[in-house]
């Protein structure tokens, strides 16, 4: 995590010896940068500033500041027990996915990463197979899944297929950032007198916060924004996250297409804090896998 | 404090066999060196003492229990890796006493334990620290108290100090040896630095292919070799080899390919036309105008205290250090005597020293 800053700075240093060429290159790292950030903020600029219009309003005006600034679009929202209620069965439903995957998905890698049993390729290569179906593909096998365990119109019933979609890439990713804690730390822990799951805790675990933070995010954000296993697994609008309140906006004539902007923004907000407070570990998980002694 | 036996181990990886069968007896309190050229099995065979390899025949056995099947933790053995292996995310103390906490030890107890080991090893100030803020010579020495610390059986290093520059090397080659004087705790030490295992050993494994070649005391295996591997594995500059074929009578003399009649010390037990290879260690060969071997000087390299020469004879080089100051030039032609009694005769074939 520090490492990514210290390896910036001489690189910094070295291009200040040349200022010819330290201009340009700033000039280009700015130019692309703000292209990036453009793409990325100007949907999410829209969004928001959307939700402040009126429908004539968004319908002649779709980028431009609003004419009126429309604040009871949001107040609304935010005094209304349903939003509340969508954002806390969101959050429910999302924490629980992250957590499971985390447990489980580690504990895999884990032992996917480090012992050796008869069939342990074979099992990595099933649970990397889930990466190549879609959740649509299987949504029908699901839904008799879950009406058979009786979890349909239950938050359970949506955590745990979310999870076992997430396995795959969770247990790809930090497998491999397991491998990389070295051979030799694991024979000094086993003279130690640590077991496996020891291990596990006190050692791979604290090592392992850039990576944990990564599958965390990434499995929260998918649960945040899922949208079909609700949709199917769902059907009392008081277990409904929020990307299934929306659609209670599109009306029979008109869709109030002000309020769902305003209802995404709102919604979206949650997931904008987390990244931001998690950034720096994301960063370090995708980039580094090395562990550093 | 143990005695450890190990009797006609094997270690396989597959069907390929990297340990043939190695014996070695290790005393209670006795600070024996592992050494040999890379690759020998040095760490394979300490690995399976301290239970991290599967032992595939033979038996490893501490004070008379045979530990094959018995998991590292409850073989009570310490090891020191190469590369330290300190837990990056812990400060130096939890790192030394992670041993102790994993057996329950109470808190005040592993305090008190940290506390003497780093006062052996001067690690008192850096307590605090994470492994990532000290030296390469300060985790060597973390690594060293965290296997003090549970005051284990037998200690094992894996070439310890490889990762050090040479200066600090040979501060800790002592630092290692008095820390073995202090705890006089039984000790395995591996090296592929012949010098180490002199400086340091009370008793010396010369291993070879996965074979042990010789097994003594540091000066037994320096004077008397049994094969010409240790004879030359021992011993920096190495001893110089040179072939040709032993003449007995009241001068028993080496003929070498040449037709050229050197006089060597006479081998009582060796025939008369045998080929042999006379091994000669470079601080044996003195010069003598009478009737030495005749060479021409390639290089002379000055020290101070000794002046290191090397030598030609046909295609064979042959390495001096001349304590007397000698005035010499490359490409004089001079004449060595190799006639010293350390000088060795080995079998052309079986590499045996014969005596
Ligand atoms: N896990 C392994 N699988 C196969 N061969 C191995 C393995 N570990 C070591 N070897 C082989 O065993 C031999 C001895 O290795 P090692 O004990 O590490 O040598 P040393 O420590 O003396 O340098 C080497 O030839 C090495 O290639
Ligand atoms: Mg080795």
């Amino acid at each position: 995590m520090t490492d990514v800053t210290s390896t910036i700075r001489p690189a910094v240093g070295q291009a200040s010896r040349k200022p010819g060429v330290t201009f340009v290159r700033l000039l280009y790292v700015y130019a692309v940068l703000f292209i990036v950030a453009s793409i990325v903020l100007i949907p999410l600029v829209t969004t928001a500033l959307g939700g402040f219009k009126t429908l004539g309003d968004l319908r002649t005006n779709p980028f431009g500041l609003p004419d009126m600034w429309q604040w009871q679009n949001y107040g609304d929202i935010l005094f209304s027990e349903r939003y509340w209620r969508m954002l806390w069965n969101s959050l429910f439903i999302s924490v629980f996915t992250v957590v499971l995957t985390l447990a489980v998905a580690g504990m895999a890698a884990f032992t996917l990463a480090h012992i050796r049993f008869f069939g342990s390729g074979y099992l990595l290569n099933y649970f990397l197979l889930g990466l190549m179906f879609p959740v649509a593909t299987a949504i029908l096998p699901l839904f008799i899944r879950i009406r058979d365990l009786g979890l349909l119109d239950n938050p359970w019933g949506v955590i745990l297929p979310q999870v076992a979609f997430g396995l795959g890439m969770s247990i790809l990713l930090m497998r491999n950032f397991f491998r990389n804690v070295p051979q030799e730390l694991f024979d000094a822990a086993f003279v130690d007198g640590c077991s496996y799951i020891r291990f596990f805790w006190s050692v791979t675990l604290p090592l392992s916060r850039p990576i944990i933070a990564t599958v965390g995010i990434v499995a929260f954000v998918q649960s945040w924004n899922n949208y079909i296993i609700p949709l199917i697994l769902l059907t009392s609008e008081s277990n409904y996250p929020w990307p299934l309140g929306i659609m209670s906006y599109r009306g029979e004539y008109g869709t109030d297409w002000q309020l769902i902007l305003a209802f995404i923004t709102l919604t979206i907000l949650p997931t904008i804090i987390v990244f931001f407070a998690a950034q720096k570990h994301i960063i370090a998980g995708l980039t580094a896998g090395a562990v550093k002694g | 404090m143990a005695k450890v036996s190990i009797n006609n181990v094997r270690k396989f990886y597959g069907a390929l066999e990297v340990i043939h069968g190695v014996s070695v007896e290790i005393e209670n309190g006795e600070f024996v060196v592992l050494v040999g050229p890379s690759g020998c099995g040095k760490s394979t065979l300490l690995r399976m003492i301290a239970g991290l390899e599967a032992i595939s025949d033979g038996t490893i056995s501490v004070d008379g229990q045979v530990v094959n099947d018995v998991a590292p933790k409850e073989r009570d053995i310490a090891m020191v890796f190469q590369n330290y292996a300190l837990y990056p995310h812990m400060t130096v103390r939890e790192n030394m006493g992670f041993s102790l906490k994993l057996r329950g030890s109470s808190k005040s107890e592993i305090n008190a334990a940290v506390d003497k080991a780093a006062a052996i090893l001067g690690l008192g100030p850096l307590l605090e620290r994470v492994p990532r803020d000290l030296s390469g010579g300060q985790r060597q020495r973390v690594a060293m108290g965290r296997a003090i610390v549970r005051d284990p059986k037998v200690f094992l290093f894996d070439e310890p100090l490889s990762n050090l520059d040479a200066k600090l090397r040979v501060q800790m080659r002592t630092e290692v040896k008095d820390l073995h004087q202090r705890l006089s705790s039984t000790t395995v030490y591996v090296t592929h630095d012949q010098i180490e295992a002199m400086t340091m050993a009370d008793k010396i494994v010369v291993m070879h292919d996965g074979i042990v070649e010789q097994v003594g005391a540091p000066l037994e295996l320096y004077d008397r070799p049994k094969n010409m591997f240790v004879a030359g594995f021992l011993g920096s500059p190495a001893m110089n080899f040179i072939h040709g074929t032993y003449r007995a009578g009241d001068r028993p003399m080496l003929e070498l390919a040449d037709g050229q009649l050197v006089p060597i010390r006479p081998q009582a037990s060796v025939a008369d036309g045998t080929t042999v290879v006379l091994g000669i260690r470079p601080e044996d060969v003195v010069i003598d105008p009478q009737d030495g071997l005749s060479v021409r000087v390639s290089v002379i390299e000055p020290t101070g205290a000794e002046t290191y020469m090397v030598a030609r004879h046909g295609d064979a080089e042959i390495v001096c250090v001349l304590r007397e100051r000698v005035v010499l030039n490359p490409g004089d032609t001079i004449r060595l005597s190799l006639a010293s009694t350390s000088a060795h005769l080995f079998d052309v074939t079986t590499q045996l020293r014969l005596t």
